[in-house]
């Protein structure tokens, strides 16, 4: 069944963005043009004279994003390596093929050596592998952006596409990404691609389109062992905010200080 | 499909970064070497560079007025490479690359004015018809030709070179950087890559004058300066010196260190990078102009011109080589490396035709001689009615 | 300083060159760049309408498939979501309205995903030695012989 079935339905409501401008605005800002080039228009909006709308919450009355802030939890003890959330991920955002937004590795490992492979990311399964060394211990690990508070790869982005938002996702806005590729590089997850569709920066959003409005991430949705769990650490009853603070989780390459938010459970250190 | 040996993270196979990311600290390196040439005359006075004062800094600037061309060419979305400069980013270390780039041009344009100031005002005069009035803009309608006008002029140029030259450190450094503060990947993540772009720009930018030099005076039917052909020999073993030793350094200390990545990248100099890291760099385009460099300075007095310019022009091109293969050993074999640390991807082969193409790169690296030969035309490089022809200077064989 | 006359003609030129280009600048930001980061504001919103989610969960499709649903509570495929299987339910039904036909895969491939012997599968995890476990010929539709999808036993 391919992707092209259920082409992507008309932008609902969302504002469109183009040239049109509002003269009087322009005025304002031509009058303090020193401060605007190096401030930005944030300078301006804060002194009143920016773009009327709201200013804390850009959603209005749908959806406000200072009430949450997302994270993620992997067990690796249960993921059985099935692909669904590979295959999910790639109907629910058209992912573009040899690309991945999430990946499944497996991990081979043994006293004299260690294995991984991901054929295809995952995405049809694993064929049983066979390795030239004594095996004693395998498992697979999903892999997906980390949504970092400490974003390396926001921090190179140099025309301010790539940002995060306050509850937490890390996106591109393809827009205005130039596709100089320079996040791809500082992403030491290997969670971004160029599209070869959009030659814009392309990434997870933990389905922005999905969580905004109550739902969890096609990749959770689908997962059938619950080895991918999301939450919400401004929720007090929630089960992934409980995993987070009261269970023994680690993160991948905490040496680089990027501040995960996706955590995990029984991660072994071959993992990278 | 790129061919992996080990693991590579399933995005990792790509080389987004391309030859022209390549030809990008390329080029930027001899606008930068160039200009700390036209600096040791204008700044710090050494009279041995008189002859190529001028020379070095028409081709600093003609290399600069491309120097953004490649990366035009490599992004998704060229029409929105403007976006740097409208909405920069500042804590991207490529966001400073407009505003860095800019007032570097500015500096160097304002130099090239000041420089060739009285050319224009004696151009303005004799020249009739549409030149006349585009001299007399160039001029910008101002006619003063008088010593203590001459003397501001060469108060002005020494501030400008002087200025220029942090600057132009800054805007070669600050390539190096946009490697070496990658934290993700540990060939690249080294303190010591923005000093060892900017001394590897150094060499490239002598070499090449050392090169265009002998070119322009064979045109010219001047014998080349001795003096200038000894201190270019000079200062470009020196700065070679420099450069080998770093780029041995980083190399030793991540070894010495075993270094995490160290397994890996052993792996990737001995098969991927074998060739153009070990023998092109090191060998090829390192030790033997280190020797043949040596020669020509320690042997200087007893050699005859012939011989001198016949070394350092052979030396010359092997490091215009040199620096080539060691932009492309940093970009590109960095992108063989999967930040998995546990894979290789086959070697990149950058197609012929098309925006990032090997033909767009020769053709980027000739468009700076086209136009130093349309500079000569309009400004003088060496005085009027010498008949010199830098434009033809093609030093093709430096490149791929 | 009389002789420095085209010295501030340049000057001139340079700042006139900087204001006009710093003027034009502003012109070309986006309206609602910097409105919460040095990001255009706008994108937010735009990236949670970029397309209606496709991936509706179980829930939607009991209405409709009551006894397949009622089955799926009691067996072991209580805790797999019917997308697993089936694809996203965007295919059949999308705001409320039939679209087209959910695509039924009944190969064994399907099954093996899962449940095939592979290394890496937590070894609690029901899973066969697909020629061991298999004594007809492994072809589409051989696993339903014997077990139910929707509600297998062990």
């Amino acid at each position: 069944m391919s992707d092209t079935q259920y082409p992507a339905p008309a932008e609902a409501g969302a504002p469109q963005e183009p040239a049109r401008r509002d003269f009087l605005e322009q005025g304002v800002k031509l009058a303090s043009g020193a401060v605007v080039f190096f401030a930005g228009a944030r300078a301006l909006a804060s002194s009143g004279g920016g773009a009327p709308g709201p200013k804390d919450n850009p959603f209005g009355e749908e959806y406000d994003w200072n009430e949450h802030r997302y994270a993620y939890v992997i067990d690796t003890k249960k993921c059985i390596g099935c692909g669904s959330c590979v295959r999910a991920c790639r109907a629910e955002n058209d992912v573009p093929d040899g690309f991945f937004r999430t990946w499944i590795e497996r991990y081979i490992v043994g006293p004299e050596g260690s294995h991984v492979d991901s054929p295809n990311g995952g995405i049809d399964g694993f064929p049983p592998a066979s390795v030239a060394f004594a095996a004693k211990k395998s498992f697979l690990v999903p892999k997906m952006c980390m949504h970092c508070t400490e974003t390396p790869c926001v921090q190179v982005c140099p025309v301010g596409a790539s940002y995060r938002t306050r509850d937490g996702v890390v996106m591109v806005d393809d827009q205005s990404c130039i596709g100089c590729g320079y996040c791809v590089q500082a992403c030491p997850y290997g969670s971004r691609f160029l599209s070869p569709k959009t030659h814009t920066a392309e990434k997870c959003t933990w389905c922005y389109h999905r969580i905004t409005k109550g739902l969890k991430p096609a990749c959770v949705e689908v997962c059938p062992t619950q080895t991918r769990l999301f939450g919400d650490m401004k929720r007090e009853d929630d089960p992934v905010r409980k995993i987070i603070e009261t269970e023994r989780v680690a993160i991948l390459q905490p040496h680089l200080l990027t501040e995960p938010n996706c955590f995990y459970l029984h991660l072994d250190k071959e993992v990278r | 499909m790129p061919e992996i040996s080990g693991f590579a993270f399933p995005n990792d196979i790509h080389v987004h970064w391309s030859l022209m990311i390549v030809m990008y600290p390329y080029i930027t390196g001899f606008v930068a070497g160039s200009f700390i040439v036209t600096s040791l005359y204008h700044v710090f006075g050494r009279q041995e560079f008189k002859p190529i004062a001028k020379l070095s800094l028409a081709a600093s600037f003609c290399f600069l007025l491309i120097a953004g061309m490649p990366l035009q060419l490599h992004l998704g979305h060229p029409e929105r490479g403007i976006f740097v400069m409208i909405t920069p980013h500042f804590t991207s270390a490529m966001a400073g690359f407009g505003l860095l780039y800019t007032t570097y041009l500015v500096i160097v344009a304002l130099e090239v004015w000041f420089v060739w100031r009285q050319d224009i005002i004696e151009a303005a005069r004799r020249a009739r018809g549409l030149k006349r009035s585009l001299y007399k803009a160039m001029a910008l309608w101002t006619y003063d030709s008088s010593p203590e006008a001459q003397e501001v002029d060469h108060k002005v140029i020494t501030v400008l070179a002087g200025i220029g030259l942090p600057m132009a450190c800054m805007l070669h450094g600050y390539v190096g950087f946009i490697f070496g503060a990658i934290k993700a990947n540990p060939w690249w993540s080294t303190p010591l890559m923005p000093v060892i772009f900017l001394l590897s720009a150094a060499v490239s930018g002598i070499a090449l004058l050392s090169v265009v030099y002998q070119v322009v005076s064979k045109l010219r039917r001047a014998p080349a300066e001795e003096p200038t052909v000894s201190a270019l020999a000079r200062w470009l073993w020196f700065f070679l010196i420099l450069t080998i030793t770093l780029e041995l350094l980083e190399i030793i200390m991540l070894a010495y260190e075993k270094d995490e990545s160290w397994h890996i990248i052993s792996q990737l100099l001995t098969t991927r990078l074998e060739f153009s890291f070990i023998t092109v760099q090191m060998i090829i385009g390192g030790m033997i102009p280190l020797i043949l460099l040596g020669i020509v300075v320690m042997a200087n007095k007893y050699m005859a011109p012939r011989l001198r310019n016949g070394l350092t022009v052979a030396a010359s091109l092997l490091l215009l080589l040199q620096v080539f293969s060691m932009r492309w050993n940093v970009v590109i074999g960095g992108q063989l490396l999967s930040k998995s640390l546990r894979g290789l991807r086959s070697t990149y082969n950058p197609e012929l035709f098309g925006r990032e193409g090997v033909l767009m790169a020769i053709a980027l690296f000739i468009t700076p001689f086209v136009l130093m030969f349309l500079f000569d035309r309009l400004l003088p490089i060496h005085k009027a009615g010498e008949g010199a022809v830098p434009g033809e200077a093609k030093t093709g064989s430096a490149h791929v | 300083m009389e002789h420095s006359r085209h010295v501030f003609r340049i000057a001139l030129v340079l700042v006139v060159a900087i204001s006009a280009f710093v003027l034009l600048r502003t012109l070309f930001v986006p309206r609602t760049y910097g409105d919460y980061g040095p990001y255009r504001g706008g994108n937010v919103v735009e990236q949670a309408h970029v397309r209606e989610p496709r991936h509706a969960g179980s829930d939607g499709c009991t209405s409709c498939h009551a006894k397949q649903a009622a089955d799926r509570k009691t067996g072991g495929h209580k805790a797999v979501s019917c997308e697993v299987c089936h694809g996203p339910s965007g295919i059949h039904v999308q705001a409320g309205a039939v679209k087209g036909k959910m695509p039924v895969d009944r190969s064994y491939q399907l099954c093996a995903r899962c449940h095939r012997k592979i290394e890496g599968r937590p070894e609690k995890f029901p899973q066969v030695v697909l020629d061991q476990h298999v004594p007809a010929a492994l072809e589409t539709g051989v696993c339903l012989q014997c077990h139910n999808p929707h509600s297998p036993k062990p």
